[in-house]
């Protein structure tokens, strides 16, 4: 997995602020959540990856190359969509993606191709014509993001990219994300909605109080983050047999009965859910699902933030 | 720097220029002074102007707006060119972008200016269209393309001067108001000067007003033009308060020069350094 970006001790003094010092590597192919509370030092830590600000101390790589003194060839094959994007209100979005094209050296061919394409994939081809200024938030959001991926970027920067969008969007552009780490790319994501970062994210990178307190698997931090883990069990019905069967099971430290099933806690260090599943099925109950529990990211998240706060 | 970047970067100033009502004002401003003088003219009758004077009018709606109006029209083009990016929080996506940021400031600076040297154009054509309308045909013409480059020149004083304090300062209302308080303080400080030397005839108050950024912006174009015009007009400039400064022509360009290269060198020094602002307000 080839390294596309690195931040070594690099920290931002702000005065009676201070970033850092910061260490994280990207490998390609990667899609990295970024997690942190508010000021905890995520946009400033993307924007020194982007050369836009200037890091007090260490180094940061992009590309290989140093974002600052290179900044055109660092920056060469990756798009950044920043939170809450502040675009040219007196262009059009067919307009704002050509400039940006031609920032990126595309010919006037390849303009031709790529913006109606980008407009239709981000779902703003029937708005390519509007002022910005006339867009909802939403679609500038969505503009964001066209903008970022303009000449195929390989590695994505986005910040908070799905503000402001609805439901079906969001979905949307899940998959827009997912299909484009399975053509070759990699994405940085900052983001506060866990369940988009639990169902997106390969790996994670959390900060807080500006500094980088967990880097490595979302499962890992789960289990780092809680003492136990939570399997959610959804059966037909509950009875105190069952809560006995699934309580037999190694590995299983404590059941509890819910209106749709059972949530079981279960020891950090083993996987008993085929175990727990078995157990289930033999008793002659009628297993309808089994997993981890959603909220797993969330409480780990919370417990990593106040424990670091203690 | 790659010159494809930077033009796209003009071009791009000048459309954001454009957008913005407060250029959309000068311009009209400029058309109202360029022909309206001329209408109000032949409309109080013709008479009221010596015919001997009629074809050389032009020179009056060319070289009236020098000293005070084209520069300021400068002042305003450039002193937002830069804040207003950080204030609107666009430099950001612009900057996100695999351009080198003296491509970016360049290409910011040339666009803007290519407006200005366009708003110079406007003033001259108007002015010699309406001359030429209400007046007559108009002589001495063949010296206005020197006229207009050397304005154009000229207009880089307080055009640096703005695209640095706009950088400096990165907020577009400080930006107008340094920008504009160091014009009409170089203005009234020169005045100052000029009396204060015809009362005393001591030349170091002279000497003073011949650095004063105004000063050489005033007279260069004056300075260039006026061997090549014929006497009437000499009258004409005296008649409309128009006159240079005692000064010589390479020692103005050469000010001009020191003035508008210490601001644009200022302004890159510093923002080549400086962390791009997600957005002030």
């Amino acid at each position: 997995m080839a390294e596309i970006a690195r931040i070594e001790e690099a920290v931002k003094d702000y005065g009676p602020k201070k970033i850092g010092p910061i260490t994280f590597t990207v490998g390609g192919g990667e899609i990295v959540g970024y997690l942190g509370p508010n000021g905890a030092g995520k946009s400033t830590t993307i924007r020194m990856l982007l050369g836009l600000i200037r890091p007090t101390a260490g180094t940061v790589r992009l590309n290989g190359l140093d974002p600052l003194r290179r900044h055109a060839k660092a920056l060469e094959g990756v798009g950044y969509s920043p939170e809450l994007p502040n675009l040219q209100s007196f262009l059009t979005p067919r307009e704002l993606l050509r400039l940006a094209a031609r920032l990126h050296g595309l010919g006037s061919e390849a303009i031709k191709s790529e913006v109606p394409m980008l407009l239709e994939r981000v779902g703003l081809a029937e708005y390519g014509d509007y002022r910005i200024a006339k867009l909802s938030k939403g679609m500038i959001q969505r503009l964001g993001i066209a903008q970022a991926m303009v000449a195929s970027p390989r590695l994505l920067i986005l910040d908070e990219p799905t503000i402001g969008i609805d439901p079906a969007g969001v979905v949307h552009f899940r998959s827009v994300f997912r299909d484009f780490v399975k053509s070759g790319g990699t994405i940085v994501m900052s983001s506060h909605i866990l369940s988009e970062v639990e169902q997106l994210c390969t790996s994670l990178a959390v900060i807080h109080s500006g500094r980088l307190v967990f880097r490595g698997g979302i499962q890992e931090f789960i289990v780092k983050g809680l003492g136990s883990r939570s399997v959610s069990v959804e059966v037909e019905k509950v009875d105190e047999a069952l809560v006995g069967v699934v309580r037999a099971v190694q590995g299983v430290m404590q059941v509890t009965a819910t209106p749709s099933g059972l949530l079981v806690e279960v020891s950090k260090d083993s996987d008993p859910r085929a175990e727990i599943s078995k157990a289930i099925v033999g008793s002659g109950a009628k297993l309808l699902a089994i997993g981890y529990s959603r909220s797993e990211l969330d409480d780990a998240y919370v417990r990593s933030i106040r424990g670091d706060a203690e | 720097m790659r010159p494809g970047r930077i033009l796209t970067f003009a071009r791009y100033e000048m459309r954001r220029a454009v957008a913005r009502k407060k250029v959309l004002a000068v311009v009209g401003l400029t058309i109202l002074i360029d022909t309206v003088p001329y209408y109000a003219l032949a409309g109080a009758g013709l008479s009221l102007v010596p015919a001997s004077y009629h074809p050389y009018l032009w020179v009056v709606g060319v070289f009236v707006p020098q000293a005070f109006f084209l520069q300021f029209i400068a002042l305003l083009i450039a002193a937002g060119s830069m804040s207003e990016e950080y204030e609107q929080g666009t430099a950001e996506m612009l900057l996100s972008k695999p351009v080198g940021r003296d491509e970016y400031f360049f290409g910011k600076f040339l666009g803007g200016y290519l407006l200005m040297v366009l708003v110079i154009l406007l003033n001259a054509v108007l002015s010699v269209s309406s001359a030429t309308y209400v007046f007559g045909p108009q002589g001495g013409l063949g010296i206005l393309p020197l006229v207009l480059v050397v304005q154009a020149f000229c207009s880089l004083v307080f055009y640096s001067v703005s695209f640095m304090v706009g950088e400096l300062v990165r907020r577009s209302s400080l930006s107008y108001i340094l920008s504009s308080a160091v014009f009409f303080t170089s203005q009234i400080v020169g005045i100052y000067l000029s009396v204060i030397y015809s009362l005393t005839g001591q030349e170091t108050f002279r000497l003073a007003s011949l650095y004063l950024p105004t000063s050489p912006v005033d007279s260069l174009p004056l300075l260039l033009a006026e061997p090549s015009l014929p006497d009437t007009v000499r009258t004409l400039f005296r008649l409309g308060g128009i006159g240079a400064v005692e000064t010589s022509a390479p020692f103005s360009a050469v000010l001009i020069a020191a003035y508008s290269i210490s601001a644009i060198a200022i302004a890159v020094a510093y923002f080549i350094r400086a962390d791009v602002a997600k957005r002030i307000t």
